[in-house]
């Protein structure tokens, strides 16, 4: 029932996609009004299509349908049910639905903003974008990536795995997935919205503006995605860390680099009309970036070529992603004469020069978290054996592009568009270089050492400085409205950028560790922090065994690092047990492999003191808010003598 | 303010530490060692029984207290292979990884470098502002200061 109805659901959606494309094209070609006007009646069955299919799938999971292969292996009755919900996406197929249902849900936003301008070319075209993108997806998951195909039979009582261990036991599991996915699938609206203004030839700043919101919400998510599997990361897998660089997280730093690229480059051509090719290529490579990723990760390419062909649909993702490169390209192209710059920037140290700088910086920033991942690929087919970049390359080429950014982020904000004077500058960043110097001054005093980290801190304190320094300028003139608006909620999410790369520049570099052996009811000191045995407790449920050792510390709290045995599937999962602080955190782990018995005389503590974690969560939350108040319109209007943009009506109708 | 900062740094980042403690250099040599049987996990990382061995491995060899960082990390390589090294090296093939990066940022220099010279070359070629470019913008000035004050 639930597998019929679920491809009932990926059939419809898939058949309005594909019709929906060719409809609404033809429609636009033949200049036929009143079939226009109907395109957006395609997105609303597709999000009735999608529904539906994510409705069957939830239960399916929900009912314990063993007769599904997904349910079957990602299904069981003793999981709890929020762990249920985040099932649909623990695996491949699943997670491709998941990807289904937000794009439509974004065809069908696009599709109602727009309502009124249907027959409007340009939103007619990226509305064709959408759709095509949609048939894609639709027909990976309504064939090879199939979510409801039929399982073999199984016996009576038969119960399944549930989804894997490390997927249950953190409620951040139900967020991190679809914020990510809101992120990736979001950039596709702005991609659309690019490919219809090449084809329509309305190059100009036009689509530009119409799709600020939907890059600038999308890149939001993505980030808040992205920071919510750090945060799990640290809080599940039981080494301290929140990022690991492995070919997973690379795949969505990828488009998050390129897509920070383009929230900044665009400004220079909303205000000046420059940069046009350079914000297509942008928009180009971070939405086929996302669709590279998944093919990187799901494949299992990136750890052996040999496994290149074990996935069922790499082919679909690979061939998809050279479409979407062949196509844009061959447009952009094809449209060269009319996308040429206009405009002329005329000095590097200006805001425009700045932003230059920025995205040079952002694109070998992603150039080389590309060619790390994908190097060991390189290695064994050029070579014929295996290697492997880990995080230590990755560190170590990031760090002077990190500072480099802190650098920009404190003088960007501070240099007026066109040219700035060595007087102006003097003026403007005086009280920022202070703040500089006073966050250095204060990282010594602390104990602070080593010459990376303590450029980083200074940095810091200019960066935060420039930044403070907007906003309290508009704050004096607007009151609280100047927190709102493009400009000032960008200075808030620096502000919040800066949290995180302090954050990471403390907690990587001063982060002591210890194996300490403790004796039931014996006291431990190391680094400033006490440590008492009190005992081993336990915990038996029908799902799960879970052995904790009871930690007394610094004589004020138990702290109480668990293993957890999943019965079903037989694997023990270790899970951290953290005092969160201001300043640091202590991290207490057990070994998963040896857990203690219930009478052990004494256990092995693994500990961890990471200084300023909380602030990375921190910063995402102002990142958070940041990114919203800059998605609100702000009240300043723009002055006649602005530097304005190139002379869009000339291009519009070229 | 540069006497100020080139003396913080210098105290910071010249005082001494102490040596690093066992802890910390096991650490730090197993994030450069990769897990021989997981995909992309560090030792530090990976829970692995296989991991864990080589961590005793790391351990044993850091408090004998006779070797460097390098020699543990040359021994762990000799006995696993190269492929469980997370740097790659400097030489032949793998260099390219770290070549091309700096090629990268060559080409992003040396391209701003000619965009800013064409620039500047086409905005010396229109010469300064006219009459009638003025008051173009006077007009436009004075109709937003009439807009305001409605």
């Amino acid at each position: 029932m639930s597998a019929a109805l679920g491809n009932a659901g990926l059939l419809i959606a898939l058949v309005a996609s594909s019709v929906g494309a060719l409809a609404t094209a033809v429609a636009i070609i033949g200049g036929n009004r009143r079939a226009l006007r109907q395109a957006p009646i395609y997105a609303a069955i597709i999000v009735g299509g999608a529904t539906l299919a994510v409705i069957a799938m939830q239960w399916a999971l929900f009912a314990r349908d063993y007769s599904i292969d997904f349910v079957q292996r990602v299904g069981s009755s003793t999981t709890p049910t929020l762990y249920n919900v985040a099932a649909m996406w623990s695996a491949l197929e699943g997670s491709i639905l998941l990807w289904v249902i937000v794009l439509a849900l974004f065809t069908g936003g696009v599709a109602l903003r727009f309502a009124r301008r249907r027959d409007d070319e340009l939103v007619a075209w990226a509305l064709v974008v959408m759709y095509v993108v949609m048939t894609f997806f639709a027909l990976v998951s309504f064939g090879p990536a199939s979510p409801f195909a039929r399982g073999a039979t199984v016996p009576v009582g038969f119960d399944g795995p549930g989804p894997n261990p490390l997927l249950q036991n953190h409620i951040l599991v139900l967020f991190h997935p679809p914020l990510l996915y809101l992120g990736y699938v979001g950039f596709t609206v702005p991609f659309a919205f690019a490919i219809a203004a090449l084809i329509t030839g309305r190059v100009g700043e036009g689509w530009l503006l119409e799709t600020r919101r939907w890059a600038l919400l999308s890149w939001g998510f993505l980030t808040i995605g992205i920071l919510l599997g750090g945060w799990w990361s640290y809080e599940v897998l039981g080494w301290s860390g929140v990022w690991a660089w492995d070919p997973v997280e690379n795949a969505s730093f990828l488009p998050w680099l390129t897509g920070t690229a383009y929230i900044h480059s665009v400004l220079v051509q909303q205000r000046r009309g420059m940069l046009r090719v350079w914000n297509l290529s942008l928009l180009v490579a971070t939405f086929a970036l996302t669709i590279l990723g998944t093919f990187l990760t799901r494949s299992g390419v990136i750890n052996s070529v040999h496994a290149f062909a074990a996935g069922e649909i790499d082919g679909y993702l690979l061939g998809f992603f050279g479409i979407v490169v062949v196509i844009s390209l061959g447009l952009i192209g094809w449209r060269g004469d009319a996308l040429r710059a206009p405009g002329r920037i005329d000095s590097a140290v200006s805001r425009e020069g700045a932003f230059l700088a920025n995205n040079v910086v952002f694109a070998l920033f992603a150039f080389i978290v590309l060619l790390g991942t994908v190097f060991p690929l390189l290695v064994e087919v050029f070579q014929d054996r295996q290697t492997v970049v880990g995080a230590p390359y990755f560190d170590r080429l990031s760090m002077p592009i990190g500072l480099i950014l802190l650098f920009l982020m404190a003088v960007a904000p501070v240099l007026p568009w066109r040219t700035a004077s060595a007087g102006t500058l003097r003026d403007r960043l005086f009280w920022p270089a202070w703040c500089g110097v006073a966050a250095l001054a204060i990282a010594v005093v602390v104990g602070a050492d080593r010459l990376a980290p303590l450029i980083a801190f200074m940095l810091g304190g200019f960066a935060g400085g420039a930044a403070g320094r907007q906003l309290l300028l508009a704050t004096r003139r607007q009151g609280f409205r100047g927190l709102v608006g493009r400009a000032n909620g960008g200075m808030l999410v620096h502000i919040g950028v800066i949290l995180i790369a302090v954050a990471l520049a403390a907690s990587n570099s001063y982060t002591h560790s210890a194996t300490l052996t403790i004796g039931r009811g014996e006291r431990v000191e190391w680094a400033g922090h006490s440590f008492e045995f009190v005992g081993v407790s336990t915990e038996v449920t029908a799902r799960a065994d879970v052995v904790m050792a009871d930690v007394l510390l610094d004589d004020s709290k138990v702290y109480a690092p668990a293993v957890t045995t999943y019965l079903q599937q037989g694997m023990t999962v270790p899970t951290p047990s953290v005092r969160t602080g201001f300043t640091s955190d202590v991290y207490l782990t057990i070994d998963g492999n040896d857990p203690p018995a219930t009478n052990a005389d004494e256990v092995v503590l693994r500990v961890f003191v990471k200084p300023m974690v909380l602030w990375l969560w921190i910063g995402g939350a102002v990142m958070a808010i940041g990114t919203i108040l800059s998605a609100l319109p702000s009240r300043r209007s723009r002055r006649p003598t602005d530097p304005t943009s190139a002379p869009v009506l000339e291009t519009q109708h070229g | 303010m540069f006497v100020a900062v080139v003396a913080l740094l210098a105290i910071g980042s010249t005082r001494d530490a102490g040596p690093l403690n066992p802890g910390d250099r096991i650490d730090s040599i197993s994030r450069r060692v990769a897990c021989p049987v997981c995909d992309g996990e560090s030792v530090f990382e990976s829970r692995n029984p296989a991991s864990e061995a080589i961590r005793a491995e790391i351990r044993a060899s850091v408090y004998e207290g006779t070797s460097t960082d390098d020699e543990i990390l040359a021994s762990i390589a000799s006995s696993y292979g190269g492929k469980v090294l997370l740097v790659p090296s400097s030489s032949g093939f793998d260099a390219l990884i770290w070549a091309l990066p700096a090629a990268g940022l060559m080409i992003g220099l040396v391209g701003l470098w000619f965009a800013f010279r064409r620039w500047r070359a086409e905005a010396a070629s229109l010469g300064l502002p006219s009459q009638d470019d003025y008051n173009l913008v006077d007009e436009a000035l004075q109709r937003h200061r009439g807009q305001r004050d409605d």
